[in-house]
């Protein structure tokens, strides 16, 4: 059972992605409301996955994704955004992040993206 | 590069790629077995229906296409070279040619190819009409599965340079998702994908526009790579929001890449093309890319921008004469070297500049084997026409303006010259008449020589026809050459053509012909023995702008009388001047000298000073073919390089003036019309 750590400011979203990974039988390792905490939270539990969103307080989700991939290049992360990012977009998967989805989520484009990268 | 510039790029490829076929098809009927002909052919039009296509000139691109079905057939043996096929596919080219011109002229390349199209396809055994709509609603109903992407020479170039490196290109057509949100990225991550595992050479829409979303979802990239099309595929499918992936192998050998286009699927061919493709680049290397190392040495320069260098040095030349009659009024020897310096580095500055403007006179002659191929079969004659010389090189501006004389001239001899098969049988010639047109250099002069050995000129019709039409009288008759009477042919209202077919008996006479040469310094000559064949001769000078002249003065005034018409001068005692027929002649090495008083001619108010105090004349011996004249003036000057200036809309017409010079100290000469002088 792969293991997801969910990164979002806004607890709203980090609840529909929980509910959309629960439903598919994936372990949530953790939540993290900001880009520092994502840091932190990834050493600690070495989730398989994180879904990474960009707007965020403190550290934004770009930022945290260099610093959890200078640590680990193997993490896989899956960029969360909203539409009108996509330059952000392109700057995370420059920095290595495997995928992205677009908010709305629906679910069905959340677990292909999941399954991709795990796959 | 804006949208001009391309299609001026484009008029000119298209003209020498025409060109190209025009020459092989007319090779290929001669050695009808030589599939490497049919290569050629199907290259130029394969690239034509590129450009057109890209261009958006669908009729173009649509004929070419249908030659190509044609030429391929041709190809591989399915259809033989027939002289039927070959009447169809020179139409085809007509059509082809009709289109190019109207695009230069600013059309929008539209032609009714319909006609030519089901030729075409009846060879190519399809029912006609079906497969053009049955293409265009295929496409319509399966956009997604064909790939049709075009490449310009460069590209052509890097993709064959790979492949000889061991790399395959491929084409894949790439589409996304119909709900992805932020395509850019998605795209993005196709090329991320893409670029681990090879080059991405082109992309269709260009990636700034797949940067900006411009494209609806689907986009082609053409990629250059050592991994295997079914790898490739799994790599893409791995991006998410990708809704399918179509791989199709580029088949390097350029004209093979679009008639594969309905059957892309794909993988599966690159198995077996690798040897068709070498046996292909062998055929290459054995007729060496003569395009591609000419491409190295040559640039492309707009030709008003070489008539604006023309123009700048004439006036340095101006300058220069200036400069020189200064520094000899000084007598400064530094400044004396320096000019004489100045001067002979200017001279080799001029024949380079003249040289930049000198064109083989092949542009004109390449047109002919087509027209003398199309008017045999029209007027039921067999000719053969042999060019030599084509590499003569004649100024740009000469250049221009024979061609359509020497059409005339040409479709004369074909014409009036060369019999009927069956006539020439019977007189013990071969059934096959012969016109050869000849270029070749004479000192100042190029000659263009048109010889046949059809059935002469018929000299007492000549004759008669011109006492008809009141051109000659008997009297002038009696004192004519052959060649003088030969020479009626070219006086204005005259045809001897029994019958006015369509080909040359346009109404527009020799006589036009005539005078467009002699307006471009030419002298034109006709010499012929009957049954045995009929000689034009044109003679033309090598250039218009810089002439060498014989500088002379008449009373306050200096003419400069061009050093081609000059045989010689001369300084004759006055005892020696006869009359005879009213006119003043003398006796000059044996000859009777008609001679011209320029003072007279051009009415120059004469000298203070007395003339009769000087015993001799100054002549000028000149001439205009076999006839000679001697110009009196008072006295010569010398020979120099002068700029040749018209004179002007507002001064078309004047006697014997053909230009206006001006010289070193400013003055300005005018320049004789020597033939205007002889009768």
């Amino acid at each position: 059972m792969a293991s997801v750590l969910i990164v979002d400011d806004a607890s709203f979203m980090r609840m529909m992605i929980k509910d959309i990974l629960e439903k598919n039988d994936f372990d949530i390792a953790g939540e993290a409301a900001n880009g520092q905490e994502a840091v932190e939270l990834y050493n600690e539990l070495q989730p398989d996955l994180v879904t990474m969103d960009i707007t965020m307080p403190e550290k934004d989700g770009i930022e945290a994704l260099k610093e959890i991939k200078s640590s680990s290049p193997g993490a896989n992360i899956i960029m969360c955004s909203a539409m009108g990012q996509q330059a952000m977009v392109i700057d995370a998967i420059q920095a290595g992040a495997k995928d992205f989805i677009v908010k709305p989520f629906q679910a069905d484009r959340v677990m292909d993206a999941i399954n991709k990268v795990l796959g | 590069m804006s949208q001009s510039e391309y299609l001026e790029v484009f008029i000119d490829e298209s003209q020498e790629h025409l060109q190209a076929i025009n020459d092989n098809l007319l090779q290929l009927e001669k050695e009808p077995g030589d599939l490497s002909i049919v290569g050629e052919i199907f290259r130029s039009a394969h690239t034509l229906k590129g450009m057109g296509a890209t261009m958006g000139f669908e009729d173009l691109a649509h004929l070419t296409h249908n030659m190509e079905n044609v030429l391929d057939l041709i190809r591989n043996d399915q259809l033989e070279v027939t002289s039927h096929v070959m009447d169809i596919v020179f139409e085809a080219v007509d059509d082809l040619e009709e289109i190019i011109v109207d695009i230069s002229n600013g059309g929008d390349g539209k032609q009714d190819v319909d006609a030519v199209v089901k030729h075409l396809e009846t060879l190519q055994g399809l029912e006609p009409a079906a497969s053009g709509e049955e293409a265009a609603t295929a496409e319509a109903v399966q956009p997604a599965n064909t790939i049709n992407e075009n490449y310009d020479e460069y590209e052509w170039t890097v993709l064959t340079q790979s492949q000889e490196q061991g790399y395959q290109a491929y084409q894949i057509q790439i589409s996304l998702d119909e709900k992805t949100m932020l395509k850019a990225a998605r795209v993005y991550m196709v090329f991320e994908v893409l670029e681990q595992i090879g080059d991405v050479i082109k992309s269709t829409p260009p990636a700034d526009e797949l940067e900006e979303e411009k494209f609806d979802f689907t986009f082609v990239v053409t990629l250059l790579t050592t991994t295997e099309a079914d790898e490739i595929k799994q790599r893409i499918l791995k991006v998410s929001e990708i809704s399918s992936v179509y791989i199709k192998t580029v088949n390097i050998d350029p004209y093979k890449e679009n008639t594969t286009k309905e059957k892309n699927q794909v993988e599966e061919k690159a198995n077996s093309s690798p040897a068709k493709k070498q046996e292909k680049r062998k055929k290459k290397e054995s007729s060496p890319g003569k395009k591609g190392t000419e491409l190295n040495k040559t640039i492309r320069v707009n030709i008003d921008r070489l008539d604006v260098l023309m123009n700048l040095f004439e006036e340095l030349v101006i300058d220069r004469g200036r400069l020189e009659q200064i520094s000899s009024e000084l007598n400064n020897t530094e400044l004396n070297e320096t000019v004489e310096r100045m001067s002979r580095i200017s001279g080799d500055l001029q024949e380079i500049i003249l040289n930049m403007r000198m064109m083989p006179v092949d542009q004109v002659f390449n047109r002919f084997p087509r027209m003398v191929r199309s008017l045999s079969k029209e007027l039921g004659k067999k000719v053969n026409l042999e060019i030599i010389g084509a590499e003569t090189e004649l100024d740009r501006t000469i250049i221009d303006e024979i061609g359509d004389p020497l059409v005339h001239l040409i479709r004369n001899s074909i014409d009036h010259g060369i019999e009927h098969p069956d006539v020439r049988k019977s007189s013990g010639k071969s059934e096959e008449g012969t016109v050869e047109l000849r270029a070749y250099h004479s000192g100042n002069h190029v000659f263009i020589e048109i010889e046949d050995d059809g059935a002469g000129i018929n000299k007492e019709k000549v004759i008669n026809k011109a006492l008809e039409n009141g051109v000659v009288t008997e009297e002038d008759l009696e004192k004519m050459t052959d060649q003088q009477m030969y020479g009626l042919l070219f006086a204005s209202g005259f045809s001897t053509a029994e019958e006015v077919t369509d080909v040359s008996g346009r109404g527009v006479g020799l006589d036009v012909v005539r005078s467009t040469f002699e307006s471009l310094g030419g002298v034109v000559t006709v010499d012929s023995e009957l049954g045995k064949g009929s000689l034009f001769s044109i003679q033309l000078p090598l250039t218009l702008s810089i002439i060498d002249v014989m500088l002379v003065e008449v009373a306050e005034e200096k003419y400069a009388v061009p050093l081609t018409a000059i045989i010689e001068t001369a300084i004759v005692n006055k005892k020696e001047v006869y009359s005879a027929h009213n006119q003043k002649v003398i006796d000059f090495r044996g000859k009777v000298v008609p001679l011209v008083f320029l003072h007279e001619i051009f009415q120059v108010p004469a000298k203070d000073k007395d003339e009769t105090d000087n015993d001799f004349y100054s002549l000028v011996i000149i001439n205009k073919g076999e006839k000679v004249a001697g110009l009196v003036v008072d006295s010569l000057i010398g020979q120099h390089d002068i700029v040749l200036k018209s004179l002007g809309n507002y001064l078309s017409d004047v006697f014997a003036i053909s230009g206006a010079t001006i010289l070193g100290d400013g003055q300005v000469a005018l320049i004789v019309d020597t033939n205007a002088l002889i009768k």
